[in-house]
C-alpha cells in the first residue's frame, strides 16, 4: 500500500472517530455530602471602627508619569510644563533622587492648578468649537452647538456632572453632592454668558474636577 | 424597638457637615500657623546638604601634611594631598589656621585649604569630627542625617528634622519650611509642616507667583465655593489616613501663600522709579546691597542656582519673615572617584563660601526681637559620608565612612571641635559624649546625636532621635 492511500485511511478512520456519535452515559445520583475541604474560614474586612477609622490600604498620590497619563486621557491633550516641572512635582532623576516623591504638598497643588487651567481652558475652547457631541470632552451631553449655556436643562447639567465625574475620578456624582455641582456649574454658566465668558464655565468645571483630591489618589 | 443608637453612616454624614467647614475652609492652615505673617521667627534653622561626599581632610578635619607624608602612607593610611592643589594658587597647600577676630577668643580649630572665606567666622562655629555614618550608600547617608534615624535598607524612617521641628513649632509664617534640591519627610504632622519642596530656584518662585491663567472674578470665587463645600461620608472614610487632608491644606496654603505675593521677595530686579518714590529707592538699594553680599552680578538676572545664589535665597527666605526651616542642597560635584583633588576643592570651597557670605549677612542683620539673625538661627552643614583618606588609582577618593559635621550660630557651643577621626585611615572616633575627648570606653558619634543636638540646641523635643544631645555641642 502506497503512503497516499495509507494516510487517506487513516485520515478516514479518524474523521469517523471523532464524528461518531458517542453512547451517554449512564446519570449518576449526585452526592449531596459536602465534600471536605482545608480552606481556612475566610475573615471578613474589619469594622473600620475597629482599626482606626479605616480599612484596606491607606490612599496613595499618584506620580507624576500616572499624572501625566491621567491628563492625557481625560482630556486628550497634554500640559506643556509637566516634563519640566517633573523634578519638583515629585519626580525622580536618579542621578540625585533616586525616589518617587508622592506627597501632596503646596508645590504638587500650585503646579497641578497651574496646569489644570492651561488644559483645562484649552479644552474648554476646543469643545466650543466642535458641533459634534461625541468628540467633545467636557461637554458630551450637550446636542447641537454649544450656546447659550442658561438654557441647558436641569436633566443636561446632571448627566454631563455625572459623565465628567465617571471620565476625571471613575466614581459618578450622586446624592446631595450631585447636587452642590450642579449649582456650582449653573452658576458657572451664568456668570460665563454674563461676562461673555463661556470657555470659562467649562474651564472652571474641568479644573474643579482635575484639582479634586479624587483625581490625585488611589 | 428602634434602635435609639445613632447609625454610624448618620454620625459619619453629620461629622462630615461639621469637618468640612474645617477642613476645606482657609482654617485648617491658619489654625496649624495662627496668623501667618512676613515676621522673622524668634528660631530660624538651616540645613546645608554637601551632594555626593565631601572630603573632610580639604575642609573640617585637615591633617598637617609635614606629619602625613606620603612615606607614611602605609603606616596612616593618609594622603592630605594638599600639594596637588598647588596649580591654583588660591588654594593654601597647608592647614589652614584662621585669624583671631577682634573681641574673639583664639582659635580653636584648623581646616583644609578649602574652607575658605568662612574659616574667618570660625568664632561662631563648631565642627564635628569623627561621625560614624554606618554607610557608604549616598542615599542612606544623607537620609540618615536628614532625619537622624538609621534607614531600614535605602528608605528614610520618621520626618525630616526640618519637618520636626516646624511641626513642633508651628511657626506663624507663610512658607515654614523649605526644601531646595532635597528631599523632605513628612510621617505625623498634618501637611502644613510639609516642606515646600522643589528641585531649581525658578520652580520655588513659579510655585510662590499667581497663575499665569486667570479666570473671571466671579469665576474664581464661584470656583472657590465649589472647593470648599462639604465633604460626604464616603470621601471622610477614604479620607482616615489623612492625605486628603493634607492635600486640602496644601491647598490652602497655597491660596494664604498666593495672597501675599512672596515671589516679589525673591525678585532682585529694580524697579524703574521715576516718580522718586522713597520705598522703591529703599528696596533697589536692599537689592543692590543683596546682590553685592552674595557676588551675584550688580545688574541683569540673576541665577539663583549656584551655591552664592542659594545662600541669597535663604537670607531672603529668614530675613524677610517667609520660613523658619530652609533645606538646601548647596553644593554638588564632590562624588569624585575619578575626579582631581583640585576639582573636589573647587566645588567644596564654593558651598563653604557661600555659607560664610551667608553667615556674614546673618551677623550683620538686626533680629526684629534683638541681636542679629545669626543669634536666633541653627545651621548645620553635612554630607552622606566623606571621602576614603587615600587616593585612588584615578586620582580621586572613594566613599569613606567617617564623616564630619559643621554646626553654626544660636544655640551652639562656638568655637569648638567636638570628637576626632583617627590618624591611623581616619576611623570614627571613640569619644566621651559629653566632652567630646577621645575615651577607649567611649562611644561613636552618630548622625541622631548631631541632630538631637541640633534640637536641644533650640529647646525642641528630641525624643524621636532615642538619643540624647552631645552637651559639650550646647551653648551655656
Amino acid at each position: 500500500m502506497g503512503r497516499r492511500n495509507l494516510s487517506f485511511l487513516i485520515g478516514c478512520a479518524l474523521a469517523l472517530g471523532c464524528s461518531a456519535p458517542s453512547k451517554p452515559a449512564a446519570p449518576e445520583i449526585a452526592d449531596l455530602t459536602p465534600i471536605p475541604h482545608d480552606h481556612p474560614p475566610i475573615a471578613a474586612l474589619p469594622d473600620p471602627e475597629l482599626s482606626g477609622g479605616h480599612v484596606g490600604r491607606a490612599p496613595r498620590r499618584i506620580s507624576v508619569a500616572q499624572l501625566k497619563a491621567s491628563i492625557q486621557t481625560t482630556t486628550g491633550r497634554q500640559w506643556s510644563q509637566i516634563d519640566k516641572l517633573a523634578a519638583s512635582l515629585g519626580s525622580a532623576d536618579y542621578a540625585l533622587v533616586n525616589a518617587e516623591a508622592t506627597e501632596p504638598n503646596l508645590v504638587f497643588a500650585k503646579f497641578l492648578e497651574d496646569g489644570a487651567r492651561e488644559v483645562c481652558l484649552a479644552t474648554a475652547q476646543a469643545d466650543l468649537a466642535e458641533s459634534n457631541p461625541d468628540k467633545r470632552v467636557l461637554a458630551r451631553d450637550v446636542a447641537g452647538n454649544l450656546a447659550d449655556l442658561r438654557q441647558l436643562s436641569e436633566q443636561t447639567r446632571r448627566d454631563n456632572l455625572i459623565y465628567l465625574s465617571t471620565r476625571f475620578w471613575g466614581q459618578p456624582l450622586a446624592g446631595a453632592e450631585l447636587d452642590k455641582w450642579n449649582a456650582s456649574f449653573k452658576a458657572f454658566a451664568e456668570r460665563a454668558e454674563v461676562a461673555k465668558k463661556r470657555r470659562e464655565a467649562w474651564g472652571a468645571l474641568c479644573i474643579a474636577f482635575m484639582t479634586d483630591p479624587r483625581f490625585i489618589t488611589y | 424597638m428602634s434602635n435609639p443608637r445613632i447609625s454610624r453612616r448618620n454620625f459619619l454624614q453629620a461629622a462630615a457637615g461639621f469637618a468640612g467647614t474645617s477642613l476645606l475652609g482657609v482654617t485648617p492652615f491658619r489654625a496649624f500657623a495662627q496668623a501667618s505673617s512676613l515676621a522673622a521667627p524668634d528660631r530660624c534653622f538651616v540645613f546645608l546638604y554637601f551632594s555626593g561626599g565631601f572630603d573632610v581632610l580639604l575642609s573640617l578635619d585637615p591633617r598637617d601634611p609635614k606629619v602625613f607624608t606620603p612615606e607614611r602612607v602605609s603606616e596612616t593610611r593618609i594622603l592630605p594631598g594638599y600639594s596637588l592643589l598647588s596649580t591654583d594658587a588660591s588654594f593654601p597647600t597647608d592647614v589652614v589656621r584662621p585669624q583671631r577676630r577682634d573681641g574673639a577668643p583664639e582659635p580653636a580649630m584648623t581646616f583644609g585649604p578649602a574652607i575658605g572665606r568662612l574659616a574667618e567666622h570660625y568664632d561662631k562655629l563648631a565642627v564635628v569630627r569623627g561621625i560614624n555614618m554606618k554607610t557608604v550608600a549616598h542615599e542612606v547617608g544623607f537620609r540618615y542625617f536628614l532625619t537622624g534615624k538609621q534607614p531600614i535598607a535605602s528608605a528614610a524612617r520618621g520626618s525630616s528634622t526640618a519637618t520636626e521641628i516646624v511641626g513642633q513649632l508651628k511657626p506663624a509664617v507663610p512658607v515654614p519650611s523649605i526644601a531646595y534640591g532635597i528631599e523632605s519627610y513628612n510621617d505625623r504632622y498634618p501637611g502644613a509642616a510639609n516642606a515646600l519642596r522643589v528641585s531649581r530656584a525658578n520652580d520655588l518662585i513659579l510655585a510662590l507667583s499667581p497663575s499665569a491663567t486667570t479666570l473671571d472674578a466671579d469665576i474664581e470665587k464661584q470656583l472657590v465655593d465649589l472647593r470648599g463645600q462639604s465633604v460626604t461620608c464616603e470621601s471622610q472614610l477614604y479620607d482616615t489616613r489623612g492625605l486628603v487632608s493634607q492635600y486640602r491644606q496644601a491647598r490652602s496654603q497655597m491660596d494664604d501663600v498666593l495672597g501675599s505675593k512672596l515671589h516679589k521677595q525673591f525678585q532682585l530686579d529694580f524697579e524703574a522709579n521715576n516718580a522718586k518714590d522713597p520705598a522703591i529707592d529703599q528696596r533697589n538699594m536692599a537689592r543692590a546691597a543683596l546682590r553685592a553680599q552674595y557676588n551675584l552680578p550688580a545688574t541683569g538676572n540673576v541665577n539663583y542656582d549656584s551655591p552664592a545664589g542659594r545662600a541669597a535665597l535663604i537670607a531672603i527666605a529668614l530675613k524677610q519673615g517667609i520660613s523658619q526651616c530652609v533645606s538646601m542642597n548647596l553644593v554638588g560635584g564632590l562624588d569624585t572617584h575619578f575626579g582631581t583633588q583640585l576639582t573636589h576643592a573647587t566645588n567644596q570651597r564654593a558651598g563653604w563660601n557661600a555659607i560664610a557670605d551667608l553667615v556674614d549677612d546673618l551677623r550683620k542683620s538686626p533680629h526684629p526681637a534683638g541681636g542679629n539673625f545669626l543669634d536666633h538661627t541653627t545651621m548645620l552643614a553635612f554630607s552622606e559620608f566623606s571621602r576614603t583618606p587615600l587616593i585612588n588609582s584615578s586620582g580621586g577618593r572613594d566613599h569613606h565612612i567617617s564623616s564630619s559635621a559643621l554646626l553654626i550660630g544660636a544655640g551652639i557651643a562656638h568655637n569648638t571641635v567636638f570628637g576626632s577621626a583617627g590618624d591611623i585611615n581616619m576611623a570614627p572616633g571613640v569619644v566621651d559624649r559629653k566632652t567630646g575627648q577621645t575615651d577607649p570606653s567611649g562611644v561613636n558619634i552618630l548622625p541622631e546625636d548631631v541632630i538631637a543636638t541640633v534640637l536641644a540646641a533650640a529647646g525642641v523635643d528630641y525624643s524621636i532621635t532615642r538619643t540624647s544631645p552631645l552637651e559639650g555641642l550646647l551653648s551655656g
